[in-house]
């Protein structure tokens, strides 16, 4: 079986192991005890013989003040099983039934309703309705990326008509009525969200940090076959446990000597961190929900010179979102500015921010340009576009006039303004001017009114530029800053969780090793196994065992400094 | 222009270095005598490495940034990467089959990086606002560490399946050597044929105990790597959302890249999660694994393919 199946989960291999140790310990009064205490086991695994006998050699570790309380409870605990056998051994497996249902069960549906949160848990926490959800969320995500999003009902009628429906039966009614036009935001991917929260608080509390609970304990071996029957077992004919330990310590184990027991384990935190991923992720979705409920969005487009009030722009996006004193702040822009490449290609664009509160006091001063965002008072704001609104010109001295700039549509990612100098009777129908294209806000190109080129002027260069007898000036250029303002009460929640989430999915990645060995008259038995690396384990426990001095003296086990190496 | 010759130079040398390892592999495989090749093998994929780096190097010099900013840079470095992967065992004297999957790999990323449609792709660009950060270099590098690891392990669980549904495998008469050895599946496929009519009831049970122990080798090195690759894609992912929250303006947001991500590590949770279960480990977690090596692929170059959302840096047109 070890060879079929190289990488057993957890879970089995505890319950494995924890099978084959001595039946000497058996003990009657504790094998009914127990279950009661541990029957959460029962949810992953339904071997109901392997369960009670799991439970046994936890029972035996425990100290002996321990067991006597056992004892003491078992004696009651005895009858109420006894009076009602069939129900514990009706119910599902052994199933989740608490310490105190036992003696509910008489009394019917009162009793059927306390044990229904139990069947829940029991539901929730199954593996394979866990990887359903987690299938089923990434086929809706990847149908929301090839739906596309948030457009009008009509786009979607036009794509998904219901002539000729998609794959014979997805039309846009399908789209609609889902919500799929925004899936992100749907009922059905949110709830399937929810129901994978569920599934994931359900799975660490029955599941995860019952088997936790159970490997944090160090227990010895006390047979021979039994270690003989790990994952990996070797046997050195003549050495010490003792010796054995010392090099398992060198090699950072954690090494418990008892009489001619030893037991060493390592890695301990591997087997703890799948928990703190379970809780990392609900962090992060309970973080994300409060994002989502809890705050306020909004983008605003401000030319240099002008102010804009926090509150006006901002808009909540949930049902938590609440205003704060922040919002009155008012923001001026006082400078936009561009920086470019050599070839002339935008860099970075900044805006220098200053920030009034109510009685007109700056508070606040920065200039921020993407990647480096300002953050008041909860309140962050980010530069994330540009545009450019007017262009200041001076015609035949006079002036300057402010034109204003208007976005042209042209395919790609670059950008282009334009405005217009009109020359001679305004209110002529088909009246002509001058006209100024701008890319950003290094270079102005000058068409004149035949829509002939005429040439290139930087706006500071205050170079007069001389087109049809008319001395025209651009005096400046002036820029809009595109900004987007958000409050977000759910990041530190959210970034709490990225940390936790990192943190444990690099420690999930370590192994947690045991290591069990037993001296039988000269020889000792060894055996081991671990979780992730077995190929690793193995070897790495051969080079131990190779250190593992010989003893010479073959009826001294204990004199290991007469060792040979 | 000296950069760039220089660049020229070393595109050339570590793509032919590694095409004549890869025949190397080949040659190893049908010849059984030319031992010593394998070897030899090794020390072209070390040169291919040093000539990777030398590249990168150059690249980041000349351009005055990290060069992993668009996909010409990424793919160069994948395959530095694949180039790393490789090395690794070697280095720790540890043989396993990784190395019949990084080296084609190597091979073909570069081979896609270098020629035909993306010719137009390997001049430097200048780096636009949005990607002015420090958080690139993390971003960036740990999510192509983590496509390469992730595709290496998905290959091994493809690997495993094929061998998994073949009926008969011919591995008796070769020694360990061969198992350690790498062999890409098709060349298992070929000498299994060949060897047919030796098929004897009597070989059946070593037999299958060879293939047993090719399928638990793979198991186990796909499960080692595929964990590699999904720490590096989570720090990855998560880097990314933190840097989304300075640059954009939110820390998620649904971009198609974005989703990709996370339906790659979705995918690969579950792979993680069917080897809890012993019901559904071995077989299914492979068949989970190969699904995820296309979706890698999906999220990695379909996505750059529509050119669409808010990573459109990375993006190429196949008419241009």
């Amino acid at each position: 079986m070890g060879i079929l199946n190289p990488t057993k989960p957890p879970c089995s291999s505890l319950f494995s192991t924890h099978f084959l140790k001595p039946t000497l310990l058996l003990n009657s009064k504790i094998v009914r005890l127990k279950p009661q205490i541990h029957t959460l086991y029962t949810t992953t695994n339904n071997n109901r013989s392997r369960l009670s006998v799991t439970i046994i050699t936890c029972g035996k570790l425990k100290t002996s003040k321990e067991i006597k309380n056992k004892d003491k409870k078992a004696s009651g605990k005895i009858i109420l099983s006894d009076s009602a056998p069939p129900v514990v051994s009706e119910e599902s497996g052994g199933g989740g039934n608490g310490e105190k249902v036992p003696v509910k069960t008489g009394t019917g549906a009162l009793g059927f309703l306390k044990r229904l949160p139990r069947k829940v848990l029991a539901v929730l926490s199954n593996l394979p309705l866990a990887i359903g959800e987690m299938f089923a969320i990434a086929v809706l995500m990847a149908l929301g990326t090839l739906i596309d999003q948030g457009e009008a009902p009509q786009f979607y009628f036009q794509k998904f008509p219901e002539e000729n429906p998609f794959l014979g039966f997805f039309t846009w009614k399908w789209v609609l009525t889902l919500g799929f036009d925004h899936m992100y935001s749907s009922p059905v991917f949110l709830g399937m969200l929810a129901l994978l929260g569920v599934s994931l608080m359900a799975c660490t509390y029955t599941t995860q940090i019952p088997l936790a609970k159970v490997a944090r304990r160090w227990n010895y071996l006390h047979s021979a076959d039994a270690i003989r029957k790990q994952e990996f077992s070797d046997n050195l004919p003549r050495a010490s446990v003792q010796d054995l330990g010392v090099i398992l310590m060198g090699a950072g184990y954690e090494v418990f000597l008892k009489g001619p027991s030893l037991y060493a384990f390592k890695g301990l935190a591997g087997r703890f961190s799948p928990i703190g991923v379970h809780l990392a992720m609900l962090l992060i979705m309970a973080g994300a929900t409060l994002s989502a409920t809890g705050s306020f969005r909004g983008s605003v487009t401000v030319p240099q010179g002008l102010n804009f009030v926090v509150g006006d722009v901002l808009g909540p996006s949930g049902f938590l979102s609440t205003p704060t004193e922040a919002f009155n702040t008012e923001f001026h822009v006082n400078r936009f500015y561009m920086d470019y490449y050599d070839g002339g290609d935008i860099k970075q664009f900044h805006t220098d921010l200053s920030l009034f509160d109510l009685n007109g006091k700056e508070v606040m001063r920065k200039t921020i340009s993407v990647n480096d965002p300002l953050r008041y008072g909860g309140i962050t704001v980010y530069q994330t576009d540009w545009s450019i609104s007017a262009l200041q010109v001076r015609k035949n001295d006079e002036g300057p006039f402010n034109l204003a700039m208007a976005p042209l549509k042209i395919s790609g990612d670059n950008k282009l303004y334009g405005t217009f100098l009109p020359v001679g009777d305004v209110n002529s129908p088909n009246v002509k001017g001058i006209s100024m294209l701008a890319r950003d806000l290094q270079s102005i190109v000058l068409y004149d009114q035949e829509g002939k080129f005429v040439g290139v002027r930087r706006p500071n260069s205050k170079l007069p530029i001389d087109i049809d007898g008319m001395k025209i000036i651009i005096e400046d250029a002036i820029g809009s800053s595109g900004l987007e303002l958000k409050t977000d009460p759910g990041v530190p929640v959210v970034y709490a969780g990225f940390g936790a989430l990192m943190l444990t999915t690099c420690l999930s990645y370590l192994s947690h090793s045991q290591i069990w060995a037993l001296q039988d008259g000269t020889a000792v038995t060894v055996g081991g196994k671990t979780n992730r690396a077995k190929g690793e384990f193995q070897y790495e426990i051969n080079l131990l065992l190779d250190k593992v001095p010989e003893i010479v003296e073959s009826s001294l086990p204990k004199q290991s400094d007469v060792a040979s190496g | 222009m000296i950069f760039l010759t220089l660049e020229h130079i070393l595109t050339h040398i570590s793509f032919s270095v590694v095409s004549i390892v890869i025949i190397i592999h080949f040659l190893t495989l049908l010849v059984n005598e030319f031992v010593g090749l394998y070897d030899s093998s090794e020390k072209g994929m070390l040169t291919t490495f040093f000539c990777l780096t030398g590249l990168l190097i150059t690249r980041w010099i000349y351009s005055g940034h990290l060069p992993i900013s668009d996909l010409y840079e990424s793919l160069i470095f994948l395959s530095w990467i694949f180039s790393i992967i490789h090395m690794v065992p070697y280095f720790k004297k540890h043989k396993n089959y990784l190395s019949t999957i990084t080296a084609p790999s190597t091979f073909f990323t570069q081979g896609f990086a270098t020629w035909g449609l993306l010719t137009d792709m390997n001049q430097s660009k200048i780096l636009v606002p949005a990607l002015q950060s420090q958080w690139l270099i993390m971003h960036v590098s740990m999510m192509v560490s983590g496509y390469a690891a992730l595709l290496c392990g998905s290959l091994l669980s493809a690997a495993l399946l094929v061998i998994t549904f073949r009926k008969v495998i011919r591995i008796v008469g070769k020694n360990n050597n061969l198992l350690n050895d790498s062999f890409p599946v098709d060349e298992i496929q070929y000498m299994m044929e060949k060897r047919n009519i030796l098929k004897n009831t009597f070989f059946t049970s070593s037999r299958n105990y060879y293939r047993f122990q090719l399928i638990q080798q793979l198991d186990h090195w796909g499960f080692r790597i595929l964990s590699i690759g999904f720490l590096f894609l989570t720090i990855g992912i998560l880097s990314g959302a933190v840097w989304a929250n300075e640059a954009w303006g939110s820390y998620w947001n649904w971009d198609p890249k974005e989703t990709w991500a996370f339906i790659t590590w979705t995918i690969f949770a579950i792979y993680f999660h069917t080897r809890t279960n012993k019901n559904l480990e071995g077989l299914n977690s492979a068949i989970v694994a190969s699904i995820g090596f296309l979706i890698i692929w999906i999220c990695y170059f379909g996505v750059n393919l529509l050119g669409i959302g808010l990573h459109s840096y990375g993006s190429f047109t196949l008419i241009s």
